[in-house]
């Protein structure tokens, strides 16, 4: 049996937030901590992309000569779409300045263990 | 259409980004940030109240031109009244706030630009754009756009830190971002489930469909959803168990900096604390977690500034426990206790950036932030003792300064919910906070100075003086007529109750 397109995308996400959280905790590298935290954020972004899946729906671009009633019914949901683009952005900012600072600290302490640079 | 609305975020955010570009410049640095800072509280004193919607698209409703020709499947149903873009709401309660957000800013950024011969335009554009930010959240409607603004404040946040040169700023600046890395896709996911149940990121648009039946309100996705927010909010504000790396942070910050951070999280609190109510009031669980988690984030931030020994990092403590009286307040649920809680925000708010920058004048004679290796400021500083002083007592709720009718409210507001055994832990912990201050005050200004303290021969500048008597002038007014804060924040705090 084939899997309905958006339980497997949850269940992809649900996995990329378990993995990321797992490995946020238990890694001491912390570029794997990164890592992992952007898995959390990935999977964060695939979830809110399957909210706006339709089964059997059509890209939300109304094109000449097509029916309105059509399009209203059908076209999948774009508001998603476009909310998880400004995600996106957000986490990139985010582990931009994450990176920065763990370049700043590696210089420090010439390490990138978590147990001794944040003492954890 | 009132311009007025989006340019109290617009301006500072654009300004941000050219004083960003401008890092070396000083005197034009210097020139924008104060023009900035002057509009930051000028321009919501003299905007009108109302509603803008970005891009002209008000709800269908309101616009019969666009609706012409529209299936009824559109215009027959609750898509006529939602609306399809971000709105921004600027009310009584949210002009109050606002103000005195732009109030502290202002004076923030003003000691931040003369106590340095150079003034850093990168120090400058993280304090208008936190400020911007935090703005942004209380004016949206719009649960994503809170969202996205609540990540910039975070980090604008990181980023005060980070300038600040105190020791280890770095270590707690990531270890904040790395928890916040954690909450913030959580975040994300409760306002996902929100939009999957609903379709819509609209907080009114939201509750509408709660209240009205479009959606199930005891499905347990929206449940997890009340979870997953009231999560991220725990994280943004510095709730418990996120309450000792928000105090580190304030503690790592300069005292300008500490004074505006302290602010943002108390703003965040009230912007995401109001949307949870709005939505989420109907959940009995809802009004009992925010009453618990504020009993718990009081003791804790409290009991915590006891045993410190980093005068700044006693006052980040106890503005985590005065953050559990504005939650008393909006757990309560009541007209009066959400009043009483706004009131708070607002008073401590002003409260907390008065200690920061009033302890922070130590640091003008000495670098030390250790208590136990000061002593005997008040022959060093004595007009800023005896503002720190009086900042102390308003904290703790003394007569006749703003923190008194705020936390008597609260009390009177505990008693009418028939809850006196809230009132009671209330009292007693305004007492420790209280005995905390006092401690701390004699021991940096009353004891004998130790021996080997070196106190160097650097003035207070002026501006610092002149914002500690602004504050003091606001706890003052604020405390002798409660009415004309009240009055701003009854309309809001009727529309949630």
């Amino acid at each position: 049996m084939i899997m309905d397109t958006q339980l497997a995308s949850l269940l992809t996400a649900g996995a990329l937030i378990v993995i990321g959280i797992f490995g946020t905790l238990f890694l001491d590298n912390l570029i794997k901590k990164v890592i992992s935290l952007a898995f959390i954020g990935d999977g964060a972004n695939l979830f809110l992309i399957a909210m706006g899946y339709k089964v059997g729906g059509i890209v939300y671009i109304f094109l000449p000569g097509m029916s309105m009633s059509n399009f209203s019914q059908n076209a999948s949901y774009p508001l998603p779409f476009a909310l998880v683009l400004t995600s996106i952005v957000i986490g990139a900012s985010t582990m931009a300045v994450m990176l920065g600072i763990i370049i700043l600290l590696n210089k420090k302490y010439g390490s990138l263990s978590a147990s001794k640079i944040l003492g954890e | 259409m009132n311009y007025l609305i989006p340019l109290m975020v617009v301006i500072p955010i654009t300004c941000a980004l050219f004083l960003n570009l401008l890092h070396e410049r000083t005197r034009t640095v210097k020139a924008i940030s104060i023009i900035v800072a002057l509009a930051l509280p000028t321009v919501p004193l003299i905007a009108n109240y109302g509603v803008q919607y970005f891009g002209g698209y008000p709800p269908l409703a309101q616009n019969p031109t666009i609706a012409v020709g529209l299936p009824t499947l559109i215009t027959g149903t609750a898509l006529n009244i939602f609306h399809p873009a971000i709105t921004y709401v600027f009310g009584s309660a949210q002009k109050l706030m606002i103000v005195i957000l732009g109030f502290i800013a202002l004076f923030a950024i003003y000691i931040s630009l003369y106590e340095v011969k150079k003034a850093s335009g990168v120090y400058a554009y993280l304090m208008l754009m936190g400020t911007a930010s935090i703005i942004a959240m209380l004016l949206s409607d719009d649960i994503f756009n809170l969202y996205v603004f609540f990540e910039i404040a975070a980090l604008a946040q990181v980023g005060i830190v980070l300038v600040s040169k105190v020791d280890y700023n770095y270590e707690t600046a990531l270890k904040y971002m790395i928890l916040g890395s954690i909450a913030s896709p959580l975040l994300l996911i409760g306002i996902a489930l929100l939009l999957g149940v609903t379709g819509n990121v609209n907080i009114t648009d939201i509750v509408y469909s709660i209240q009205h039946g479009l959606v199930n309100p005891q499905s347990p996705v929206l449940l997890m959803a009340c979870s997953l927010i009231i999560f991220g909010w725990l994280y943004g504000t510095g709730l418990p168990p996120f309450h000792t790396i928000k105090s580190a942070m304030y503690s790592k910050a300069l005292p300008t900096g500490a004074a505006l951070l302290q602010a943002f999280s108390v703003f965040s609190f009230v912007a995401i604390g109001i949307i949870i109510l709005r939505i989420f009031s109907y959940l009995p669980f809802a009004h009992i977690f925010i009453i618990g988690i504020s009993l718990v984030a009081m003791t804790l931030g409290i009991t915590m500034a006891i045993t410190q020994t980093d005068f700044k990092r006693l006052i980040a403590y106890l503005a985590v426990g005065e953050l559990g009286y504005i939650g008393i307040g909006l757990g309560l649920g009541t007209a009066l206790g959400i009043t009483a809680g706004l009131f708070q925000a607002v008073n401590e708010a002003v409260i907390t950036a008065f200690l920061f920058i009033g302890f922070g004048t130590i640091m003008y004679k000495t670098k030390e932030t250790d208590m136990r290796k000061l002593g005997g400021m008040l022959v060093e500083t004595p007009k800023s003792a005896l503002l720190v002083l009086l900042a102390g007592l308003a904290m703790a709720g003394v007569p006749p300064f703003n923190a008194f009718q705020s936390k008597l409210m609260l009390v009177q507001a505990s008693l009418n919910s028939g809850l006196p055994e809230i009132a009671i832990i209330m009292v007693l912990l305004s007492i420790v906070t209280f005995m905390t201050f006092m401690r701390a005050f004699h021991t940096i200004y009353l004891r004998p100075k130790p021996a080997d303290l070196e106190i160097k021969n650097e003035k207070i500048p002026n501006i610092t003086l002149v914002a500690m008597v602004a504050f003091l002038v606001v706890c003052l007014v604020f405390g002798l007529f409660p009415q004309i804060a009240t009055n701003f924040l009854q309309g809001m705090a009727m529309s949630i109750a």
